[in-house]
């Protein structure tokens, strides 16, 4: 009904330059226009229809179709419709109008589709590298069909360095990474700082490229995926295989049993319960009060080991495959559960009402870092990062996958649009995840844990899905292919738009909000950087000397 | 000769006891965040590990750098010598209060040398929150001091450090309001939580000591916990001498019995309050230092 409407609204507007139409679920559109017109088309969904940006993907189509694809995808969420408006391009010199000036959470998803496929984003307001190493050479796209997988490029230089924007006028540089004590992973931020305030700053990541998109399509095959998939993220591994596996589903058109939709619920929320009391300890720690930090990560550490018994692993479960899952919760692994839930909901109603009173923790945390409903609508912000500024999304109810649509949870928002909203609404959300488990628990059917597959996959299929992962969205794009594996797959992490938002969200602020605020989005990087390219091998492949290190460290003496 | 075995004791006890209490601290520490907690002891092993390291020169100016790491501990351990610890201080007839609060104030300048002779982005952020810490709470400090000697009419120092704030009567108003501000900032005073801004590991990587390793980071940290002794015998002496008139064994016992107790105090609270922010720090420091002074006309008009 609602999707109907969609495509009438832009067949009046548009005419001709929508040039075909799929529909392949109930909540799915796919929409193949003409790439001249992608510009007024995203403007006109982006801004006139409210659809919520939520990534764009390029794609080597040459082998099949003889041209390269660029895909942007949004998301209607109350009428709980994923769109992916589809340009095919030349497939020599690919071309496409940036959208970026209209929608600046794009701004990074062109940058990379520049770089790995070599389709330029015609306008973009800030073509510079994203993803590729420094060294590597012009006019190399690692993600075009006709480069291997372990290739290293000719003229690859690993001396080249990143050449930073100019600092502005009167501010000082404090490098903030690649390696800081609140720095789990590598990124590089270089913050202008004029006295404790910070002006502005430019951000270096995709430092632990490890090429999985580009192995998924070259080396794995599609049961393999899964597993490399949860390795995405050492958090939200679970979100990552779970919803490969949703993508995958819904382009081959694979129906799940019941008992694996259940299954797949429970493990998502038990993550989710091992996460958010991560975060908050570690917002506890990032504003000095260790206290809680440590009582948090005892809190959740039950979690870990209720996982282990479950799945052999206290991360890292190894629970998804194409059509099912692999583990099954015996009744005394129930039992196990529900006791282990009903001490940590204890345990966390005294955590969250030790934090909610605690006015140091609000001092440091209130009108820090604020990212407004309408930076979130610009920048395409998810997750608690959304939810704490007032913008009602949650992919778990606007998106339904598993069995989330069989059971019944609030949607925690805030209205600070600050860390201390965010806190808020992470610590509010462990409350509905058990109960989310509890519900499972009851209503989980008997039955087969796998479907039967008995035929080849179809090939050249797109199937998307949004999971609710503890920072927000993860969208996946799955486009099946032959020989066993997908054609292509992306994964955007939340973390990959939240962190867009964050130079924005830093602005103007003192220097000792700056972790408190990247912290306050729960940065993923490993899961912003999962991206493709390969290059282990040569970058890093430099091994100092300790004569070496200790010439360096004393460059300086006298 | 007195004065001599005098200083020998507390000298001596500053340097045995400091890693001591550093280890009750993380002890204590450790327990209120349900851990085990690294054993007592740790604290010299510590020590022992990094004065054993290779000396490594780095920083922009390695001589004022090296200069600023001795400097902290030899400063305190001067001050611990002004300090009445159980008995009379032994320097007590080579100095005054003014001696003392110059001494003190020359403990954060120490960090300060630290931080420039580094040169690092984070060192001078952190040596800039010192800066801004120090000038607003050093005079707090010292308007304790004066307070002492306005109420005594002396700046002698065994006269002074001898529970003074509270006056001839032994309960001055203004006395006990003082003690609670001093309460109140204590913390401050030893760097130790929510007032460990300058050194915040996870804004400034430790800041102004950034770019110590080693013999010199040793003698930082042993300055470190030699400050938490010393502050706490001040405050002792200043605000809670009772029984310091008792024949010695006693007395000495029973000032490091409050010595523990400080430590302890600062301990709790350390484990229990998230960082301030240097403005809130500031502003939290300044109100005191407004009061201080209101509290301290008090007492020179006999309240």
């Amino acid at each position: 009904m609602a999707i109907s409407k969609k495509i009438q609204q832009l067949k009046d507007k548009f005419g001709p330059a929508i040039q075909q139409v799929d529909i392949p679920g109930d909540n799915r559109l796919i929409i193949y226009i003409d790439p001249a017109s992608v510009k007024p088309i995203c403007q006109y969904l982006f801004r006139d229809m409210n659809g919520r940006y939520v990534i764009s993907i390029g794609c080597d189509d040459r082998p099949y179709s003889g041209k390269f694809q660029v895909l942007h995808n949004f998301a209607f969420d109350p009428d709980k419709i994923l769109c992916s408006i589809i340009s095919r391009l030349s497939g020599d010199k690919p071309k496409i109008d940036s959208i970026s000036g209209i929608i600046p959470g794009a701004n990074w998803a062109e940058r990379e589709i520049k770089d790995m496929f070599g389709i330029e984003p015609v306008g973009h307001p800030y073509p510079k590298r994203l993803v590729l190493p420094d060294g590597w050479p012009e006019g190399h796209h690692p993600l075009r069909k006709d480069v291997p997988w372990n290739e290293v490029p000719e003229g690859f230089d690993e001396t080249r360095e990143f050449s930073f924007d100019e600092t502005p006028e009167g501010c000082t540089v404090v490098p903030f990474g690649p390696f800081h004590p609140t720095l789990d992973e590598p990124e590089h931020f270089r913050l202008y700082v004029d006295g404790e305030f910070v002006r502005g700053c430019e951000y270096r990541g995709f430092m632990v490229h490890r090429g999985l998109e580009k192995l998924s399509e070259t080396v794995l095959g599609y049961n393999d995926v899964p597993m490399m998939a949860e390795r995405v993220c050492g958090i939200c591994g679970c979100v990552h295989s779970v919803a490969y596996c949703q993508a995958v589903e819904a382009g081959a058109g694979i129906q799940v049993p019941a008992r694996a939709e259940y299954m797949r619920t429970i493990m998502l929320e038990i993550e989710r319960l091992h996460s958010h009391p991560m975060w908050v300890g570690l917002a506890c720690h990032l504003v000095g009060f260790d206290t809680l930090f440590m009582q948090a990560w005892r809190i959740r550490e039950p979690i870990m080991w209720l996982a282990e018994k479950i799945t052999g692993n206290r991360k890292t479960y190894g629970l998804s495959l194409v059509g099912g899952v692999r583990w099954d919760l015996t009744p005394e692994l129930k039992a196990e559960t529900r006791s282990v839930l009903d001490k940590l909901e204890s345990e966390w109603i005294a955590v969250v009402s030790a934090v909610s009173k605690d006015k140091n923790i609000m001092a440091r945390t209130r009108g820090v870092g604020i990212a407004d409903k309408a930076l979130c609508k610009e920048m395409g912000l998810v997750g608690p990062v959304a939810r704490a500024a007032g913008v009602d999304i949650d992919c778990r109810r606007d998106h339904p996958y598993a069995a989330y649509d069989k059971l019944d949870f609030k949607v925690i928002i805030s209205d600070t649009a600050d860390v201390w909203g965010r806190l808020i609404v992470r610590m509010n959300e462990v409350f509905e995840s058990i109960k989310i488990i509890r519900q499972a628990l009851d209503k989980m059917p008997e039955g087969p844990l796998m479907a039967e597959i008995t035929e080849e996959l179809p090939a050249g299929r797109l199937g998307m899905t949004s999971v609710e992962a503890p920072r927000g969205e993860s969208h996946h794009i799955v486009i099946t292919g032959d020989d066993n594996r997908p054609r292509r797959w992306r994964v955007r992490a939340p973390t990959y738009q939240n962190l867009q938002g964050i130079p924005a969200m830093i602005k103007d602020q003192r220097l000792a909000d700056m972790q408190i605020s990247l912290g306050g989005i729960d940065p993923c990087m490993s899961c912003t950087d999962r991206m493709e390219t390969i290059d282990i091998r040569t970058g890093a492949k430099k091994v100092w000397t300790k004569a070496e290190l200790l010439s360096l460290s004393r460059v300086n003496k006298g | 000769m007195n004065m001599i075995v005098g200083g020998a004791v507390n000298i001596g006890m500053v340097l045995v006891l400091a890693p001591f209490f550093q280890g009750v601290l993380r002890k204590v520490t450790a327990r209120i965040q349900s851990r085990q907690g690294p054993p007592v002891k740790q604290p010299y092993l510590d020590l022992l590990k990094l004065l054993g390291k290779e000396d490594i020169e780095s920083g922009e100016a390695p001589v004022l750098q090296r200069f600023a790491a001795y400097l902290p501990l030899a400063v305190l351990l001067t001050v611990a010598c002004l300090v009445p610890m159980g008995f009379q201080a032994p320097l007590n007839s080579s100095g005054d209060a003014i001696l003392l609060v110059l001494l003190l104030t020359l403990c954060g300048i120490c960090t300060l040398l630290a931080g420039l002779a580094s040169g690092s982005t984070y060192s001078l952020i952190g040596i800039n929150r010192e800066m801004m810490c120090m000038m607003t709470l050093e005079p707090l400090f010292a308007v304790a001091i004066v307070m002492g000697a306005i109420q005594k009419g002396s700046l002698r120092l065994d006269e002074v450090l001898s529970g003074a704030v509270y006056g001839p009567t032994g309960f001055a108003l203004s006395g006990i309001a003082m003690l609670v501000i001093m309460l109140l900032a204590f913390q401050a005073f030893v760097g130790r939580a929510p007032f460990d801004i300058s050194e915040a590991e996870t804004e400034i990587m430790e800041g102004a000591l950034i770019e110590y390793s080693g013999p010199k980071l040793a003698l930082f940290h042993y300055a470190g916990m030699a400050k938490l002794v010393v502050y706490s015998a001040l405050f002792v002496a200043l605000f809670l001498p009772w029984g310091s008139q008792l024949p010695l064994p006693v007395s000495f016992i029973l000032f490091w019995a409050k010595v523990l107790v400080m430590v302890l105090l600062v301990t709790t609270v350390a484990a229990t309050h998230a960082r301030y922010r240097i403005d809130q720090a500031i502003r939290y420091f300044a109100i005191m230092l407004v009061v201080s002074l209101v509290t301290l006309a008090a007492a020179s008009y006999g309240f």
